[in-house]
């Protein structure tokens, strides 16, 4: 059959599939580079592979969304606009796709309805395939999405997201089939999304099947991960079954925790009679041979536990989730608890809370919870407010039962079902007064914004800001190579190092000596261009500034607020001030909002009184202790 | 034993004068001040003497330079420019104690020093002058006087310091109000910058050229002039570029500006080396200023112009010679432009950036470009002094090729360290109208434009500032 192009109609797209003469594979770079190099794979390799990936006839190369956008300003420095642009032109055929979390979209919690719609439409014009999301599996959290894509003609792939237990029958998915359907029409691409890889081949078999039963023309686009090492065995269920398109990735970066080898699900189908259509092998080789030797400069970002995670059918977390949760043990210092955590609390904390489906931003409550029930002693006794939020059903509802009251009581307090009443229910998050951000934008960077810089900015403002920064004052980096961008150990002494700026031109950097002056100052010499160039960096703070050895106890915090000296209790960044000098709050009323590993608390204060001294500001790194605001008892 | 001559200055000038005294086979005595104990007009002399801890102090204090002569047995004295060279006193003091000082003599400073005895000189010798007044009496005397020459002339009216020079004690009146009001001001200041209270008037020539005739007299009288210099280029009337021959078409006009020049300078009974100032209008009338009693800081333009070196000829007309060419025997070829690279950020106002080590000293070379200079690569700039560092002076047979010169070297510069004046003159390197000769004391005003430059590194150096972080860390911070 003819390849399918970008700049297809969503009709002609699913006529085409629907006629097509085998299955379709699109190649999840974005899903290996979250799953097993925490989502740290740069545009430079991405490039590298981009003439062999536009020729091998993939249905689509997912090179955006999920966490990317994030770890693209905050880690990797890289504008995600322009990432897709520069892919763009060397990649003018194939689809773009992305993954969407909905009403989350590519942050943590739910964005307000115009954020959600200025940021599809800027995305859809590189994006041509939104696979969306909902981890509650609630249609109308993506309506928006849907409405946004529909309207920019690009193609909507619903997915209903797949987890095992007693709940999680045929019947149940494929009702939700019908939910979506209804909402985006038939021409759309179902996608089933099994983010950790769950169930058998078996399993998937049958629900794809059932799908088919109700549904013979919608084709069915199946992801999984091959964190059990068994995704081929589900790939190939899915394809017998009548799946049309299967989710796989270039097997010399492949790993334990995202997708399959593309090659061997090619090989695999092929003995058993079927065709991947419109694929050129060669070019699937060639681009795992172009990319091979850059895979050890990701060595750091690989996990630090190797082999096959088997036990995923028991705890469930899903592939960029397994990655990041091993990283916070080792910094957390509870990696020997992981067994516990994984095996014992998990599943049980998954089947207190509803046995939803354990994705983002759902996978992380259920990851915190299970920690803090392990490392805090009291289960549920130190709630998230994002655990607070899913209780009130700020995500929406529950899909199968609701947790034990015990639990609501646990964190929403003993009047709970007041709490419940008054709080409870999806949010409606009002539009947010995008002119007055964007001239906040404005103030924070000292020029106007573009379209693209602000929707950075209303996905994560304060990450945004310090991208704008630093491309301000490092240019554009993504022109660096890993080897140069994720060195360690520093460079060795006269190393050369050439790259292309991103306007095209050459250039060559040696290295020269260091030395450091008495006041601790070291001057990094660089012959840029053959011109001496010193690059000074004052002496680092002293262990601390990052890292500041804990000096208050908990209980020193919680009596210091209860005199009206509120502090943060645990090491995060401030995300909001909710109150203003000289307002009167009542005890229990939310004063700040501290955020950490993605996860929202607010800070209540103890006391009635009125707000005196505020400290900190948005942005603000604290430590356990560190001051945020004064309330003086009202007297 | 070999005749001393000490250098009673410091910085890029002391050096420019070793070299000279040396090349006549004398001995080079070299003062300092302790800020300036790092300095290489040290080392480059044949010895040193330390005047004081200073700053600034010490190089002023005729006793102690004096005495430092003496001691060192030093013949003569070469005061350079700034510090002692224009104060009579100094020259005076040489002659008391049989030390030949290099430069006219104490009164001809005196005179010429005095803006009010050198415009009646140049008024007896039919000079063509600036209107202006005499020096205005004290209180409201003073004032009436100022607002009658106000009213016949008409506003905008200079107020200058009667012993200012050097754009100090300077400033401009637009009306009455402010006549009366800066009058008592402008005293204030004289008195307490240059011990003499007295102040007088002069008519504003809106956007001048500021034009120079370079003249050399022995004692005989024979005076001859080295052409003229274009230093209209000036921030807050300190200049910044200097030009040699003016860009003026008119040959004749300019050939008469340097005979007035002559006449001034035999009409002042000059001696050695001077520089006679003058303005020209936008009608090109051109009026004296004043003659400076020294070597000036951009001589170096007329000497690669002229061939002729103006501080050998200084040494030896001071040592009893008497000029070894007549006028026809000065021939101009070609352009030179001088550009002072000053330790300054353009940007902030010409802010200074004294305490400043530098870390990176790179100069241009080749056919045509003359470097005058005294930092070197881990110099400490001192904070107490002046900010120039080194003067760039190119040389090139026609005027396009002058600036294209002075282009490859500007950009081929690289100090790196403190802030300099570089990024800026190259700026003014690539500007039209710079490029096509035209400007006036109003250039850097009409062209806001050239302060507009990235002074931020380019995108390579950029990414290279992120590659010197990674290798200082031992990682990349910023992808961690």
């Amino acid at each position: 059959m003819e390849r399918i192009v970008q700049g297809t109609s969503p009709a002609d797209l699913v006529k085409q599939l629907q006629n097509s003469d085998g299955y379709h594979i699109t190649n999840t770079a974005r899903d290996l580079s979250q799953s097993d190099f925490k989502n740290r794979i740069l545009l430079h390799t991405e490039l590298m592979a981009a003439d062999s990936r536009e020729r091998a006839g993939y249905f689509s190369l997912e090179i955006t969304g999920g966490a990317s956008v994030h770890v693209d300003i905050l880690r990797k420095q890289v504008d995600p606009f322009l990432k897709l642009e520069i892919l763009r032109e060397k990649m003018p055929t194939t689809m773009f796709q992305t993954l969407c979390r909905g009403v989350n979209l590519f942050g943590y919690r739910p964005y307000p309805q115009n954020v959600i719609r200025f940021t599809v439409k800027e995305f859809a014009k590189y994006v041509d395939v939104w696979r969306t999301f909902d981890f509650m599996n609630y249609i109308p959290n993506m309506q928006a999405v849907f409405e946004e894509v529909g309207k920019a003609g690009k193609i909507n792939e619903p997915c209903i997201c797949f987890s095992t237990g007693p709940e999680h029958t045929d019947a149940y998915y494929v009702s939700k089939v019908k939910e979506i359907l209804e909402v985006t029409g038939e021409d759309i691409v179902l996608c089933i999304k099994n983010h950790g890889g769950l169930g058998t081949p078996k399993r998937i078999g049958e629900l794809v099947d059932s799908i088919r039963q109700k549904y013979p023309v919608l084709p069915i686009h199946y992801h999984g991960h091959n964190t059990d090492g068994n995704d081929v065995g589900r790939i190939v269920a899915a394809v017998q079954n009548g799946a049309t398109i299967v989710d796989a990735a270039d097997a010399s970066f492949t790993g334990f925790y995202g997708p399959p080898p593309i090659l061997t699900v090619i090989q695999t189908l092929k003995d058993l009679g079927h065709h991947a259509a419109t694929i050129d092998e060669a070019a699937v080789i060639e681009t795992s041979e172009v990319i091979r030797d850059e895979r050890q400069h990701y060595d750091q970002f690989e996990s630090q536990i190797k082999g096959f995670q088997p036990t995923v059918q028991i705890h469930k977390l899903p592939g960029g989730a397994m990655g990041s949760s091993l990283e916070q043990a080792v910094k957390g210092g509870f990696l020997d608890k992981m067994p516990d955590i994984l095996h014992k609390e998990l599943p049980k904390v998954q089947k207190e809370l509803g046995n939803y489906w354990s994705v983002t931003p759902g996978s992380q409550i259920l990851w915190t919870t299970a920690v803090s029930n392990v490392e805090g002693g009291e289960r549920y006794g130190n709630p998230s407010g994002d655990l607070r939020n899913l209780l009130l059903g700020k995500y929406g509802p529950f899909p199968f039962y609701e947790p034990d009251e015990w639990i609501f009581e646990k964190v929403l307090g003993s009047d709970w079902k007041k709490v419940l009443e008054e709080e409870g229910g999806v949010e409606d998050i009002g539009d947010m007064d995008i002119t007055k951000e964007k001239e906040i934008l404005t103030d924070r960077i000292g020029v106007e914004p573009t379209d693209q810089q602000l929707v950075l900015y209303l996905q994560h403002p304060n990450d945004a800001v310090e991208f704008f920064k630093f491309e301000d004052k490092f240019g554009k980096v993504h022109v660096l190579p890993p080897s140069i961008f994720l060195r360690e150990g520093g460079f060795d002494p006269e190393e050369t190092i050439s790259f292309v700026d991103h306007t095209g031109k050459e250039h060559m950097v040696e290295v020269g000596p260091s030395n450091v002056s008495e006041d601790g100052v070291t001057s990094v010499y660089l012959y840029v261009d053959h011109h001496q160039r010193i690059y000074n960096f004052e002496p680092d703070l002293p262990e601390g500034a990052t890292a500041r050895p804990v000096t208050m106890s908990k209980e020193e915090i919680l009596d210091l607020a209860k005199a009206g000296d509120v502090r943060a209790s645990f090491a995060g960044n401030v995300c909001e001030i909710s109150v203003e000098e000289g307002q009167e709050v009542a005890a229990g009323d939310k004063v700040a909002v501290m955020e950490a590993m993605k996860m929202q608390t607010p800070i209540n204060s103890e006391i009635a009184g009125i707000v005196t001294g505020i400290s900190a500001k948005v942005g603000d790194a604290l430590q356990p202790g560190d001051k945020l605001l004064k309330v003086d008892v009202d007297e | 034993m070999k005749t001393k001559i000490l250098v009673a200055n410091r910085g890029e000038i002391a050096i420019r004068l070793i070299r000279a005294i040396q090349e006549l086979s004398y001995d080079a005595v070299a003062v300092y001040e302790t800020p300036d104990k790092d300095s290489r007009h040290i080392r480059i002399a044949d010895e040193a003497v330390w005047l004081g801890a200073g700053p600034r102090c010490d190089y002023l204090d005729i006793a102690k330079v004096i005495k430092a002569a003496k001691r060192s047995g030093a013949a003569a004295i070469h005061p350079g420019y700034g510090f002692l060279a224009e104060n009579p006193d100094f020259a005076k003091a040489c002659e008391d104690e049989g030390i030949i000082f290099i430069g006219p003599s104490s009164e001809v400073i005196t005179n010429l020093g005095n803006k009010v005895i050198a415009r009646r000189i140049m008024a007896e010798a039919g000079i063509p002058m600036v209107p202006g007044s005499d020096n205005l009496a004290a209180g409201d005397e003073g004032v009436e006087t100022a607002i009658a020459f106000a009213a016949k002339y008409e506003y905008p009216i200079m107020l200058k310091a009667t012993c200012g020079g050097g754009g100090r004690g300077i400033r401009l009146i637009e009306n009455d109000d402010q006549m009366r009001e800066e009058i008592p001001v402008a005293r204030a200041e004289a008195k307490s910058a240059f011990n003499d209270e007295r102040v007088y008037l002069e008519k504003v020539v809106i956007e001048p050229k500021h034009v120079e005739v370079q003249i050399m007299a022995d004692r005989d009288g024979n005076t001859v002039h080295l052409g003229t210099r274009d230093c209209s280029i000036q921030r807050r009337n300190q200049k910044l570029i200097e030009i040699a021959p003016s860009m003026i078409g008119d040959k004749e006009l300019l050939n008469t500006i340097c005979e007035t020049a002559v006449t001034a300078a035999k009409a002042s009974n000059y001696f050695n080396a001077g520089t006679v100032e003058f303005l020209i209008d936008k009608n090109f009338n051109y009026y004296f200023m004043e003659i400076n009693t020294r070597v000036q800081v951009e001589h170096t333009v007329t000497e690669m112009i002229t061939g002729i070196d103006i501080v050998r000829t200084q040494i030896k007309l001071a040592m009893g010679k008497n000029l070894s060419f007549a006028q026809e025997d000065v021939q101009m070829r070609g352009h030179a432009i001088e550009m002072r690279i000053n330790a300054e950020d353009p940007q902030a106002d010409f802010m200074p950036e004294g305490g400043k080590t530098v870390s990176v000293y790179r100069s241009p070379g080749g056919y045509g470009v003359r470097l005058d200079g005294f930092v070197y690569q881990g110099f400490t700039i001192p904070e107490v002094y002046d900010s120039l560092l080194v003067k760039m002076t190119v040389h090139g047979f026609s005027w396009n090729e002058t600036v294209d010169r002075l282009r490859r070297c500007l950009q081929n510069f690289v100090i790196t360290g403190p802030k300099t004046t570089i990024p800026f003159y190259l700026q003014i390197a690539k500007d039209a109208d710079f490029m096509s000769g035209d400007f006036d004391t109003s250039y850097l005003d009409k062209h806001p434009d050239l302060f507009n430059y990235d002074d931020q590194a380019n995108e390579a150096s950029k990414l290279a500032n992120l590659i010197a972080e990674i290798h200082h860390r031992g990682h990349n911070p910023y992808a961690a």
